[in-house]
């Protein structure tokens, strides 16, 4: 599942999770739970809705505050993470509510945002 | 003792009568809310001459005013019909016990006989039975003699209503028509209703002559109408016509509306005529008084420009009157801005004029309800009182309670860190209010061509910056930054202070060019501003430039393509016969992306609903 760096990777928000099932998708979320496998984890969106991220190799460090996945959907609606990015909240916290808001405008406006 | 409908109908003020609904009958008005006709009994008469009034319609509709529950009149009046019929309308009633709570009628209730009007029972005339309430789930007090079957057209109180009479003082019988059936081809008419909003008087004055007017919005419960005044009538009715009160209002001119003017809505308006009589209205509680539909600040900051609204805030801070001289017509005018915020948090400014501005009493933070202001982009978003709006200070409404009832008791109100939508700071450098435009809007607004400067701030990025003459030698006293002749002899002179000094401060004057998304445009940057773009001071720069040419240019190498907050002054200036567009960066500050992207989503929003 390398291809999915390739792939345009549209962002969203858990609501459009079960329209993407089986495609790449980027997702930004705050760190709820992580299960101790280190296998799964379990983020939030803006609207405090939540997702289970799953992983194909356990975590090998601490993660935590807010996260940008790279994976694709499976048929459960959770993600497949390929890979991840931690966001440093020390400069300056990131707003997860109106980062959904922006997500709203980017997926209502397709003409002006294509996605690849 | 009288029957119970009977002394209703009669005109006797009963207090608070406990009845049972026989019936219920919906009557279809045309285009308006049905009108629910009501079969009421004492448990010894019918009287089905009851009407519930509109506000009370969702009692029928939610099923809790049906046949046979108990209820408990606590206002009502009575009108009388042309042809003598008289017709009770429910105001205000509580649902004592609901139907299934009483399960069937009570006594066995005859139709009451009013003994005038067209169709007569045989039943026998007054019977007086002592008033023996019956001891059965509510009190039903009142017995008595029998009742005319009162026989009712299907839309007795529909648009198209046969008009009821009404006696007004002087005892001149006139007809009281609904709002809603007023046309041109009607000259002899009156209406009974509240005025919900009055203007101020204008004065005109143009080759044909001169004049003056003022307006007001009526309301009655078919629906509202503007009416104006024009000149004699103008000064008769202006300090007899008060806001929020009723009159009966008789003969006026009746032409089509012009729809510019006002939001009101009615194919019509009233032109008062010297026939015109507006005489008060004691018994008006049966008409709505003002109605607001009231959004809350917080929504406002998605409310296209120059829409009309209502809100209703707690004045939590206010200016003081100001005078100000209008450009157009050299008129002195009187304005204060307001604070108000809502339990959304945010805070709005509002603009008071004239004589509402000056008779402002903000003291002990009262609420205040504005109806039609118009919502400006002004620092984001402010709202400007019109002539057309109408300001009511602690209004008697369920929201003014709420708000104070939230602000007082709520831990959550006074403490509350408002958020302001109008972007009154505690006094930025220049004074003014933050006012948010691309360069685009900036240019085509034209802003800096008037007499005065404009300021406005904007997001952009630096693309170019001059190196050449980016700096000048100035007088090295304290306040004064004047450019100093070099004397060619290790001194520099200042005229301004009159004096030589062996040294000078370097001092910034840095033009810059940025752009945006659409346009582009040169400003200057004096010292603070130029510092913080180049990221040193201007001593260091000039020793640079003496010294390192090359770290020099690496300065402004680094200095490109990077994007700040401007706040921007712009102002028509001539030079030697030539007039340009000159802009200064008062300020310059790294973006604030989380604000900027709130703008952008509101801003896109806006222009989404435009279509």
């Amino acid at each position: 599942m390398g291809d999915v760096h390739e792939l345009p990777r549209p962002r969203i928000a858990i609501f459009f999770l079960a329209q993407y099932i089986g495609q790449p998708v980027c997702f930004v979320g705050r760190v709820e739970k992580i299960h101790p496998t280190g296998k799964l984890f379990v983020l939030s969106d803006g609207e405090g809705k939540h997702t289970t991220v799953e992983l194909s190799e356990p975590l090998d460090e601490e993660i935590s505050g807010v996260l940008e996945v790279v994976g694709r959907v499976t048929n459960q609606a959770t993600i497949m993470c390929m890979s991840y990015v931690q966001f440093r909240e020390d400069k300056s916290p990131f707003d997860l509510e109106l980062y959904n808001e922006a997500l709203k405008i980017i997926h209502e406006f397709p003409e002006y945002f294509p996605f690849g | 003792s009288p029957s119970l409908p009977q002394a209703i109908m009669q005109g006797e003020n009963i207090s608070k009568p406990v009845l049972q609904v026989i019936n219920t009958r919906a009557i279809a008005t045309g285009n308006g809310p049905p009108r629910y006709r009501v079969l009421m009994s004492d448990g010894v008469n019918t009287l089905s001459s009851f009407m519930l009034a509109t506000q009370l319609n969702t009692l029928v509709e939610e099923e809790r005013l049906s046949a046979q529950c108990i209820c408990q009149i606590n206002r009502y009046i009575v009108n009388s019909l042309k042809d003598g019929r008289r017709v009770v309308i429910l105001m205000d009633l509580n649902v004592l016990k609901t139907a299934d709570q009483v399960g069937g009628n009570i006594g066995n209730p005859v139709p009451y006989n009013e003994g005038q009007g067209q169709q007569r029972s045989s039943v026998p005339a007054a019977n007086p039975a002592p008033s023996k309430p019956q001891q059965q789930n509510g009190n039903l007090s009142g017995a008595g003699p029998a009742a005319p079957k009162y026989h009712a057209p299907s839309n007795q109180f529909g648009k198209a209503s046969v008009p009821s009479s009404v006696k007004t003082p002087g005892g001149s019988q006139a007809k009281v028509v609904p709002i809603a059936s007023l046309n041109p081809y009607q000259s002899k008419w009156t209406i009974c209703a509240r005025v919900t909003q009055k203007g101020q008087i204008r004065t005109w004055s143009n080759s044909r002559g001169e004049g003056k007017l003022f307006s007001v919005e009526l309301v009655d419960e078919s629906g509202e109408i503007r009416a104006t005044a024009f000149n004699d009538q103008a000064d008769k009715f202006f300090p007899l016509i008060e806001l929020n009160k009723v009159y009966y209002f008789t003969k006026g001119n009746l032409k089509t509306a012009n729809k510019q003017y006002t939001a009101v809505k009615n194919d019509y308006e009233i032109t008062f005529t010297n026939e015109t009589s507006v005489v008060p209205c004691d018994d008006a509680q049966h008409l709505p008084s003002v109605q607001f539909e009231f959004v809350s600040i917080s929504d406002l900051e998605n409310t296209p420009k120059d829409s009309i609204v209502d809100v209703i805030g707690i004045c939590k801070s206010y200016e003081d009157v100001t005078k100000i001289t209008v450009k157009a017509n050299n008129r002195e005018v009187s304005k204060r801005n307001v604070h108000l915020m809502d339990t959304s948090g945010k805070l709005v400014t509002a603009t008071l004029w004239g004589n509402e501005a000056e008779q402002f009493d903000g003291s002990r933070q009262p609420v205040v309800a504005i109806k039609g202001a118009r919502v400006s982009d002004f620092g984001g978003r402010s709202l400007s009182v019109l002539s057309s709006s109408t300001v009511v200070i602690n209004p008697d409404s369920p929201e003014a309670f709420k708000l104070r009832g939230w602000y007082e008791f709520d831990s959550e109100g006074q403490l509350l860190e408002c958020a302001s939508i109008s972007d009154v700071r505690g006094g930025p450098a220049s004074g003014a209010n933050t006012n948010w435009k691309t360069l685009f809007e900036a240019k085509s607004e034209n802003l800096g061509q008037g007499d005065k400067a404009d300021y406005f701030s904007c997001v952009g990025t630096i693309v170019h910056l001059r190196k050449e003459n980016c700096m000048y030698q100035a007088c090295p006293s304290q306040d004064c930054n004047k450019k100093v002749i070099d004397q060619q002899n290790g001194l520099y002179r200042c005229e301004k202070c009159d004096r030589e000094f062996p040294n000078f401060k370097y001092r910034m004057m840095l033009l810059v060019t940025i752009a945006d998304c659409l346009e582009y445009q040169w400003v200057t940057c004096f010292q603070e501003s130029a510092e913080f773009i180049l990221g040193q001071n201007a001593t260091f720069l000039g020793e640079l430039k003496e010294k390192n040419e090359q770290a020099f240019e690496e300065v402004f190498q680094n200095a490109n393509f990077n994007t700040y907050e401007f706040r921007i002054r712009v102002k028509l200036e001539t030079y030697n016969d030539e007039s340009r567009i000159k802009a200064t960066a008062l300020d310059v500050k790294p973006v604030n992306y989380r604000e900027y992207s709130k703008r952008l989503i509101a801003s896109i929003r806006r222009n989404a609903q435009l279509g």
